[in-house]
């Protein structure tokens, strides 16, 4: 008591009391009057002494020179002591291994009392010890606890395993222990079989393939036994490990959610939520016409509900892992909304949760009710959730069109309010609603511009300049609103530019003769005046439009926009399908799968919902479920994508060359742009249907990439309302690359589509990146080397719901020193379900660093959401220079003066070409001939490789006329190109 | 898996520091102290990662509780289980606070390691009962009471909103004092604790009542007997069962500790348990969307706006609450707090106050936008009144709108709101010696909202 004390007062904690015995603090001599309290004889005295060395050890003091008195203090039939020096052992036997040993011959003496408990103590200690010589001598104690009569002991030793598999795997396997350990999942004490499934669920996932937990139809039964019986704790393996099993067949399926289903009264959240997970997962299989289904459905809301009444930190990780079943499955809790409701004392982390999932319930069944709270806590003090109840209101009208009125009015009763941050955050709101339904509740427009002059922050601003330009036919002041803006264009954030721009464009075109000193005004501010390549593109992007051809203008900035959905904030399907699959974990309340959280092998495998049952599925739309990974990524045409690859490098890669070269014409464009431009703009006013055909440009697809563009632009994608899906009516192929290429071509008079004829073999281009990795960015590529230039060829696939923009490439240090040459170009943004190629010219003058294997790059790419990061690898044949062809004299020479402990000699199989037909086809790659001998009907070529850093690599291939396989030898001073330069050839020359 | 277990006291103080996996240093406890102060209010604090070391923690007793792990376990499991682990140190202990965690460090050790049996971080067992078989060390009992451990410790460990109410001396002693030297009666305590949310609309209209409730036992019995506790007979369970005429008493939903027997509870509504020493939940019980009585309170306000000055604008914002209580003459409420939130105002001048009683005080909190009533003690029936008079300048007739909702804290003792009852508490077979047992009822505001 009075250490304790002691200590406070030590931590200046102010109390009365004063002796002290354990938390003294460290006075000279400490340690040696410990030594000596731990060598008496009496118990009690070493007791205490032990007592103080753990004391000091919690507060961070350095006693480890304590250790040889601590352990022989541990030959005790005090169990008390006994403990506490183990504590000690585990703490210091890492930093002291050699010391450790001493003690090994307690703990196998240990083993083997005649006390349960300390045999179980014993082999537990060892296995915590993290000491390879240790785990040496643990091997022959643990095969005996393992086996050991009683439960406690067996249980301890069950984890034992896993501990020491950590440690040394290998040895774990040789000796036989997890053969062992399955066999405990059979045990009679439902506790050990509990710990055998912990630790072989463990052992498991760091081995994904290994078939170490097979489990079938007996041990599940078994499984389903010992879940009656055992701790809350041991329930909780249990069911997690159920929820990795797949049953065969819907009856199964049935027969084992009927058994796990009384857990869901179990008071231990823990356990509801594991069950609710094997559930989740398994009424995948059921049949939904099952009457069992509808019950099922039943059971599982009130206790999602009652978890609702626990402290707040377990109310939040429910809500978040109710978010995601709501989303997988809204049925479940349609008739729960009022339990979302917010109470005034919720902290502000749930509230925000629980406003979530409110929306997600809406319906139009409830959504008078929901209104009605919705409003209420906008009013409340929390500016975050105020706003967010705020949005919340314009998400209800967009989900539930039947109310969109009544939250159009609610919204309009905010804004009286004229509290500051309600107005914006409704006007934000607004402007969806106006996405959503055109040309409905305009009427309200004169008084969101009441408001004009108290908006501040960026996207309250941006979203009013778009309500402005999108109905500057119906204000009349249009041009004075925006024309106030305009006058601190420099200041404002890039968003509000943007949309200025865009919204002045737009009306311009609807009212020409009044507005043309403004669009004049805002071009150049934005292409003359602006450092913001975004700004800057999307300025002449629109001047070159207008002073071409004004009416194409019209089509494409006045286009038609996607609807926006409610669906935007969905989480995508298959990351959803994950996180079911990971209900109750960490997984489930960050929303990321465990492989972006998880370090190392552990949880990488992505886990998945079983198939759908096939039965009484006519109703479903085959989504979710059978979404295999077979018909993922929509095939890119190869061809098509290089063509175009090599056109936008060859000719707008450098952004900074091309810009200035067009600038000249721009200005001519300008004046042209109030003379003609201006007239046929008005000539198109009144006769339209002439105008239009004329203007349909010849080219088959820039017409549709324009209207993309246009779309884009006018939708503003960066404003976070998100587009939705792509419109589905534009064919994938013209909707992806080329609406790029081909648009960019045509815009700045390009298109002359100058192929390079492609010398050297380039693989077809392979996933890099997954979706499921990267929050919906799909990347994949290839390398190609094109006229002695490196180039890496791109496809970046948007599969998420959102826009992405803002590319961006890195690479890591590598071996050759391969870094971009350039920017990554990908000069739209990129909506969902849009593929995107690029090619990005190389250097080789980057920073080298070896890497393992030695082609291995690593590369970051970046865009609005986040960085992500993937590794790839290229073939050598990029690094061949297109002057490695080596003098003859010198070739002799170099092969004699390498070792020949460089040489490395290869097979090269099944290859039915000549030797003249294969040299020729080297060469495409830059691997020269410089001689032939033909000897005995042997064709011996010899050829010389150049790399890009200087080395050279000299090859001599064997071809024996009828035999399909070649022999190569290649010597190199530096040889660990060897295999990567056989490689190449085995690649040219097969392709 | 639980990677590390750590206790720091609320300036960080490293209390109890356990590795069970050897992955992470201790350096993660203060990485962790670093994080949880330098939160912001809306950040959901239950789970932070460092790192790909992810830190998950609750508060109790004043501590931080936290595990770590390094792989992808059910945050649940973890929450519960420090939840439990703080539960069992304030049994072993007799209270939680950082004076008793300190004094009583090496059974905390000892407790963690046969609880998550050291074992590579697998929780095995929270339960006294199989506890006891293994725990070794005596526990160090600070004083018995002192007026330090009020703030945290409710009513037998409730967690109230107010929690002013002294705890039981008699309840807060650790459960172990097997030596008896502290006079170690055979005690037993049970409560029924319910929480009350409720939501009233502008116009008196019950818009939202949900009642949660539970019923704990706290035991100081060393042997294990049978205990049989008989609810109301009438009691019914389920949403679906029709009511007849007479006043059953109905809850929604159920759940049961796993040690409860219910053989006898579908007929004669009787739990048998066989309580472990400790705290434990028995039963824990919903009611949704319907209040077997009416709500306790009724307000009827008015809020309205006047001119101090009309030439200088300077306005005055009038509220009028009258407050009745609807419960039965002989019951009363304690501590009520009333507070309005938010008031429409950017600057708060100065209040007047009319309070019918002068153990009323009312308050202004600019800070939070609140107003502050707090009424002590209210006899049932009575009905009390206050008016407010606000200054302030500049005040838009819309935002009148604004004022508002009226929240109320309060603790109804002796009463559920179900009308759950404990019928009978027996003991069976008959305790040898004396043995002493308790039943409390009690009622707290979760929740209750009344909307202007």
């Amino acid at each position: 008591m009075e250490w304790a004390s002691q200590l406070c007062e030590n931590r200046g904690l102010g109390s009365k009391m004063t002796d002290s015995k354990y938390f003294t603090t460290t006075k000279k001599g400490e340690i040696f009057e410990l030594k000596a309290e731990l060598n008496s004889d009496k118990k009690e005295k070493k007791k205490e002494a032990v007592k103080k060395v753990i004391a000091s050890m919690t507060v961070g003091k350095d006693v480890s020179a304590l250790f040889p008195d601590v352990v022989n203090c541990m030959q005790t039939d005090n169990l008390e002591l006994k403990k506490l020096v183990y504590l000690y052992l585990m703490n210091y036997a890492k930093s002291q291994p050699d010391m450790a040993i001493m003690a090994v011959n307690t703990f196998v003496k240990d083993c083997e009392d005649l006390n349960p408990l300390i045999r179980a103590l014993a082999v537990r200690t060892m296995g915590c010890i993290r000491v390879d010589k240790i785990t040496e001598y643990l091997c022959e104690p643990l095969r005996k606890c393992l086996k050991d009569e009683d439960p406690y002991v067996r249980k301890t030793a069950a984890v034992c395993v896993a501990k020491l598999h950590d440690i040394n795997a290998q040895l774990v396997e040789d000796q036989g222990f997890l053969d062992t350990l399955k066999d405990l999942i059979s045990d009679s004490n439902p506790m050990v079989v509990a710990n055998a499934v912990a630790a072989l669920s463990e052992i498991a996932e760091s081995h994904p393939n290994s078939n170490l937990l097979d489990l079938n139809p007996q041990t599940i039964n078994k499984l389903l036994t010992a879940l009656n019986e055992c701790t809350e704790w041991g329930q909780i393996f249990i069911l997690d490990c159920l929820a990795s099993y797949l049953p065969r067949d819907d009856r199964e399926s049935q027969s084992i959610c009927e058994r796990v289903t009384p857990r869901l009264s179990h008071a231990n959240s823990a356990v509801v939520l594991s069950a609710v997970k094997v559930l989740m997962k398994f009424m995948e299989m059921l049949p939904k016409d099952l009457d069992y289904y509808g019950t099922l459905l039943k059971k599982l809301a009130p206790p999602l509900v009652t978890l609702l009444s626990a402290e707040p930190e377990l109310q939040y990780v429910a809500l978040r892992n109710i978010n995601l079943i709501v989303q997988k499955r809204p049925e479940i809790l349609k008739h729960e909304m009022k339990v979302f409701f917010v109470k005034y004392n919720d902290p502000i982390y749930v509230k925000l949760e629980k406003l979530d999932i409110m929306i997600r319930l809406a319906s139009q069944a409830n959504i008078a009710q929901v209104l009605a709270e919705l409003k209420e806590y906008a009013t409340e003090v929390d500016v975050d959730f105020v706003r967010k109840a705020v949005r919340a209101i314009g998400r209800c009208a967009i989900k539930v069109e039947q109310s969109a009125e009544r939250c159009v009015s609610t919204l309009l009763d905010l804004i009286q309010t004229k509290v500051n941050y309600v107005v914006q955050e409704a006007i934000v709101v607004i402007k969806d609603i106006f996405r959503k339904y055109p040309n409905k509740y305009e009427s309200v427009i004169a008084t969101l511009c009441e408001n004009l002059d108290s908006l501040d922050e960026p996207e309250a601003r941006a979203a009013m300049i778009w309500i402005v330009g999108e109905y500057a036919e119906r204000i009349d002041n249009a041009d004075e609103l925006l024309e106030s803006f305009l006058e601190g264009f420099h200041d404002e954030s890039t968003q509000v530019q943007l949309q200025l721009l865009t919204a002045i464009v737009k009306l311009f075109l609807k009212k020409p003769t009044e507005t043309q000193e403004l669009v004049q005004q805002v071009l150049s501010l934005a292409t003359q005046d602006s450092d913001n390549p975004d700004l800057r593109d999307r300025g002449y992007i629109y001047w070159r439009l207008l002073s071409t051809d004004p009416v194409a203008a019209k089509e494409v900035v006045l286009a038609e926009k996607p609807l926006i959905s409610e669906e935007t904030d969905l989480i995508e399907p298959t990351l959803l399908e994950e996180l079911i699959c990971h209900i109750g974990t960490l997984a489930s309340v960050y929303h990321k799968p465990p492989s972006a959280f998880v370090e190392g092998s552990r949880g990488v495998q992505h886990k998945r919902l079983p198939p759908r049952a096939g039965s009484g599925e006519s109703t479903e739309s085959p989504d979710v479920g059978q979404s295999g990974p077979s018909e993922a990524p929509p095939a890119v045409i190869p061809s098509q994508g290089d063509l175009l690859g090599d056109l936008l490098n060859l000719d707008l890669a450098p952004p900074t060359a091309t810009v200035p070269s067009v600038q000249p014409s721009m200005q001519m464009g300008a004046m042209d742009l109030l003379g003609g431009g201006l007239d046929s703009l008005m000539g198109d006013e009144s006769d339209t249907p002439g105008g239009r055909t004329e203007v349909q440009s010849p080219q088959p697809y820039s017409d549709y990439s324009e209207r993309e563009l246009g779309g884009d632009i006018g939708g503003s994608p960066s404003m976070g309302a998100g587009l939705g899906a792509a419109p589905a009516a534009m064919p994938a192929s013209l909707g992806s690359a080329p609406a790029v290429g081909g648009g960019l071509g045509d815009l700045f008079d390009l298109g002359g589509g100058v192929g390079m004829p492609t010398g050297s073999y380039v693989a077809p281009k392979t996933v890099w990146l997954l979706a499921m990795k990267a929050k919906g960015l799909e990347i994949s590529g290839t390398f190609a080397r094109r006229g002695g230039i490196i180039q890496m060829d791109l496809s970046l696939t948007n599969k998420a719901m959102s826009v992405m923009t803002d590319f961006a490439i890195q690479f890591n240090r590598n071996s050759f020193g391969l870094a971009p040459a350039g920017p990554l170009q990908v000069l739209t943004p990129l909506s969902p379900n849009q593929t995107i190629d690029v090619s990005l010219p190389l250097s080789t003058s980057g920073p080298v660093m070896k890497m393992e294997p030695l082609n291995n790059l690593q590369v970051a790419v970046k865009n609005n959401i986040d960085v992500f990061y993937f590794s790839c690898q290229y073939p050598l044949s990029l690094l061949f220079v297109e002057d490695g062809k080596m003098d003859r004299q010198v070739f002799l020479a170099t092969w004699k003066d390498i070792p020949n402990d460089n040489e490395a000699q290869f097979q090269i199989k099944d290859i039915h070409l000549n030797s003249d037909v294969a040299s020729n086809k080297l060469q495409g790659s830059n691997i020269f001939t410089i001689a032939k001998r033909t000897v005995e009907g042997q064709d011996m070529l010899y050829q010389s490789v150049k790399l890009t850093n200087g080395i050279w690599v000299l090859a001599e291939m064997r071809i024996q006329t009828g035999n399909p396989n070649y022999t190569l030898s290649i010597k190199c001073r530096a040889p660990e190109v060897c295999p990567f330069v056989y490689q190449c050839y085995e690649l040219v020359l097969k392709n | 898996m639980i990677s590390q277990i750590f206790i720091l006291s609320s300036k960080g103080d490293h209390l109890i520091y356990k590795d069970f996996r050897g992955e992470e240093s201790k350096d993660s406890i203060s990485v962790f102290y670093e994080m949880v102060t330098a939160l912001s209010g809306d950040q959901p604090p239950v789970v932070m990662s460092h790192k790909g070391l992810h830190f998950i923690h609750v508060r109790q007793g004043g501590l931080y509780w936290v595990a770590s792990t390094k792989t992808n376990p059910s945050p649940f499991t973890i929450i519960e289980f420090l939840n439990r682990l703080a539960a069992l140190t304030k049994d072993y202990c007799g209270s939680l606070s950082e004076k008793s965690v300190r004094m009583n460090f090496a059974l905390i050790y000892e407790l963690l390691d046969e609880m998550v049996v050291n074992d590579f971080g697998y929780i095995q067992t929270t339960s006294t009962d199989i506890l006891k078989n293994f725990i070794q060390t005596e526990a160090v009992s600070s004083k018995p009471f002192s007026l330090f451990d009020l703030s945290n410790v409710g009513l037998f460990g409730a967690e109230t909103q107010q929690s002013k109410v002294a705890p039981s001396v008699a309840a807060s002693r650790p459960i172990m004092s097997s030596r008896g030297e502290q006079g170690g009666k055979n005690e037993i305590f049970v409560d029924v604790i319910e929480r009350l949310s409720v939501v009233i609309g502008s116009k008196g209209v019950l818009m939202k009542a949900d009642i949660q409730g539970e019923i704990r036992i706290k035991c100081f019995l060393p042997t294990c007997s049978e205990m049989r506790i008989g609810l109301n007979e009438e009691l019914s369970i389920g949403k679906s069962q029709l009511k007849g005429y007479s006043s059953a008493v109905r809850v929604d939903e159920c759940r049961f500790h796993q040690a409860v027997k219910l053989d006898e509870f579908d007929t004669f509504r009787i739990l048998k348990v066989c309580p472990s020493q400790g705290e434990q939940t028995v039963m824990q019980y919903q009611l949704c969307d319907e209040l077997p009585c009416a709500p306790p309170f009724q307000l009827f306000p008015s809020v309205e706006k006047d001119y101090v000055n009309r030439s200088v604008n300077l306005s005055m914002v009038l509220i009028f609450l009258k407050l009745r209580c609807d419960l039965p003459p002989k019951r009363s409420v304690f501590i009520l707090h009333t507070s309005i939130t938010p008031l429409p105002l950017s600057i708060l001048y100065s209040m007047s106050q009319e309070l019918s009683s002068p153990d009323q005080t009312a308050e202004l909190q600019p800070k939070n936008k609140a107003l502050l009533w707090e009424i002590p003690r209210f006899p049932g029936g009575a009905q009390l009144s206050a008016l407010f008079k606000v200054d302030v300048p500049g005040l838009s007739s819309a935002s009148l709108l604004e004022v508002g909702p009226v929240s109320m804290s309060f603790e109804l003792p002796k009463q559920t709101c179900t009308g759950l009852q404990i019928r009978f508490l027996r003991l069976s077979p008959t305790q040898t010696g004396l043995s002493q047992r308790w039943v409390r009822y009690v009622t707290h505001s979760d929740s209750y909202t009344i909307r202007i």
